[in-house]
């Protein structure tokens, strides 16, 4: 099964309303060959909705899906020839392992001898060659998300949907089976889409990250794009934790401007910077920010006192009680750390002009 | 966990509602040993002599085999009927879907007698009055809601997902159908098949619309034979009827052991 080439898939203006209610609105998304794409959002963001419209289950209100310029939006789900992983996997609990995996053959009246040669590739890609002869009830949950995986993938899909797929397992089997799929679809070279909320799993699977909120699509772009230059406070905030300061143009120059708020000023990097006078809204990361020494400077600097902290092993999250901007989050390595945290502890804040990014102020 | 125990009235009542269930049906194998002539318990020994009667009559025997081959006919009607029902309604789910299954209930809810008149009337003109194929139909149709009963509730604890699945790997209506849903539903289709089976088996009230010379069903025959004479044969075809009808009883709750592990 190696060798194959992806295909390519186009969503356009797609929306979908059942009564009043949209699920989805207006949503046009393109997927390279050979691309992951994730679909992240909240739940009700409308991403499920849309990957059952790739899939066929759901017939959009409006918009088109196209496949490799071929519109297949009144395609029935049998014709489209997409593999797919199920929330909860949905292996048949009366077939064996290899009867699973065999079933998408069995559908196309695949010779026994070709079929059994598939499922045993099959088998082995996801390390399952041992188990073909069990039922799915009989094996653990990761071994039934491969199960799921090869039943998806034993016919050379053009698509490879991922619905959740690994949201029902616990955190460390999730790590693993991350690493598994990405080195999967390295190694199959097809085209993937996957829905999850779980944004640690969107940002280390993709090539591509659509964020969606209220069955908007919000952002799009590179996983690193999207976190270090994120568009809305939704995204920011979603996407890793952030900062947000909320503060009126006092400055402008080349390459950036000056915020103020109350007698602080902040200054940030930004291409094309708003007009002066306006409300803007910073995000700042809080591992984006440093403790600055005795005399040590820096292009913005706060002082502050510590209101909570917490330990996290590798790191410290300390709350920060900031004048002119609240509470600020704070994350230093617990490794070689400059100060031992403690309530009431006064210390200054420093970052540099590009730790911060203007974003949209998209919030409820 | 804290069990509660019975206390005395509710086993007291618990029994007298076994026994009123039980003693009609008990009596009746005492009564098929006689060694009367007529309908009585067995007054000086006890006899096999009635079973013999039965065995080796021709017309009984005639309107066992009858009785068996309507049932399997009406069976058939009514699995088919009843499983395709089940599942067009569980696929489309609608309000209307369920309008429909409660309707599948009628034959259930109406009197027979009301429905048997209704019968005679409309097979007298398609010429299927005494007709082997018109006691199956009438069978078959008053079995279809054990079918709609048992499929539905099969179906109700289906993954709508393994079905979105198969059809999501290329699959067919009909290979899903084949492949993924009635292996999962079978016991339940089984366990219809059982009750709409027994329910022709025993069916009288039709039977006795319907039918009169050509078609003698074994109900038919004991009704009759109970209107003639008091032979105490009936009393044994009653306990033949009563050990068949519990051995399909004792299948499926086999059945239903099965399907839930």
């Amino acid at each position: 099964m190696s060798g194959a080439t992806g295909h390519a898939l186009a969503i356009e203006r797609l929306s979908k309303r059942y009564g009043s209610f949209t699920a989805v609105a207006d949503v046009s998304l393109a997927v390279g060959q050979g691309e992951f794409l994730t679909l992240l959002g909240p739940s009700g963001s409308g991403k499920t909705t849309i990957l059952m419209c790739i899939a066929g289950f759901v017939a959009p209100s409006e918009g088109a899906i196209r496949l490799d310029g071929r519109d297949i939006t009144a395609l029935p789900p049998e014709r489209r020839d997409f593999g797919m992983v199920f929330q909860g996997y949905a292996l048949f609990p009366h077939m064996t392992v290899a009867e699973n995996v065999a079933f998408p053959l069995r559908v196309r009246k695949l010779g026994a001898a070709e079929r059994e040669a598939k499922v045993r590739a099959a088998l082995d890609l996801v390390q399952l060659s041992a188990f073909g002869d069990r039922l799915p009830r009989q094996l653990s949950g990761g071994q039934q998300q491969r199960v799921a995986l090869a039943r998806a993938l034993v016919f050379e899909p053009a698509l490879l949907l991922l619905d959740e797929p690994l949201s029902a397992l616990d955190k460390k089997l999730r790590a693993e089976l991350q690493d598994e799929l990405k080195a999967l679809h390295r190694r199959i070279g097809r085209t993937f889409v996957n829905v999850t909320h779980d944004q640690e799993e969107a940002l280390s699977l993709s090539d591509r990250v659509a964020i969606l909120n209220h069955g908007k699509l919000i952002q799009q772009g590179a996983p690193a794009e999207l976190y270090e230059r994120p568009a809305t406070r939704f995204v920011a905030d979603f996407l890793g934790k952030s900062n947000f300061l909320h503060g009126t143009v006092r400055e402008v120059f080349a390459g950036g401007f000056a915020i103020g708020a109350g007698s602080t000023r902040v200054v940030t990097a930004a291409a094309d910077s708003p007009p002066l006078g306006s409300q803007v809204l910073l995000s700042l990361r809080p591992e984006k920010m440093a403790l600055l020494a005795e005399g040590e400077t820096a292009e913005n600097s706060v002082t502050g006192i510590i209101e909570s902290w917490s330990y996290l092993g590798a790191g410290y999250a300390l709350n920060v009680a900031v004048p002119d901007f609240g509470t600020l989050r704070i994350t230093l390595s617990t490794w070689n750390a400059p100060i031992a945290p403690r309530e009431g502890l006064a210390l200054r804040l420093g970052w540099s002009a590009a730790a911060s990014v203007p974003v949209l102020d998209d919030a409820p | 966990m804290m069990t509660h125990q019975p206390g005395p009235f509710a086993r007291i009542s618990a029994g007298v509602v076994a026994l009123y269930l039980l003693l009609p049906i008990s009596i009746i194998i005492p009564v098929s040993m006689t060694d009367q002539r007529f309908l009585s318990l067995p007054k000086e020994a006890l006899s096999l002599q009635h079973y013999a009667t039965v065995l080796t009559s021709p017309e009984w025997l005639a309107s066992i085999w009858q009785s068996f081959l309507i049932a399997i006919a009406a069976t058939a009607i009514a699995v088919i009927a009843g499983t395709l029902c089940a599942i067009g309604c569980w696929r489309l789910s609608r309000r209307s879907t369920d309008l429909i299954r409660a309707l599948m209930l009628l034959p259930i809810i109406i009197p027979s007698i009301v429905y048997a008149i209704g019968l005679y009337r409309y097979f007298a003109g398609l010429d299927l009055l005494d007709r082997f194929m018109g006691v199956a139909l009438a069978h078959g149709v008053t079995g279809i809601p054990y079918v709609v009963i048992t499929v539905s509730t099969a179906l109700a604890a289906f993954d709508p997902r393994l079905e979105q699945a198969a059809r999501g790997m290329g699959a067919s209506l009909m290979q899903t159908l084949r492949w993924v849903i009635l292996p999962r539903i079978t016991p339940g289709i089984l366990s219809g098949g059982i009750f709409a089976f027994i329910h022709s088996w025993d069916e009288l009230v039709i039977v006795l619309f319907i039918a009169s010379r050509d078609v003698f069903t074994l109900p038919r025959r004991i009704w009759d034979g109970i209107n003639e004479n008091l032979d105490p044969a009936m009393a044994a075809v009653a306990v033949l009827l009563v050990v068949f009808t519990t051995g399909l009883l004792l299948l499926d709750l086999m059945l239903r052991r099965r399907r839930a592990e």
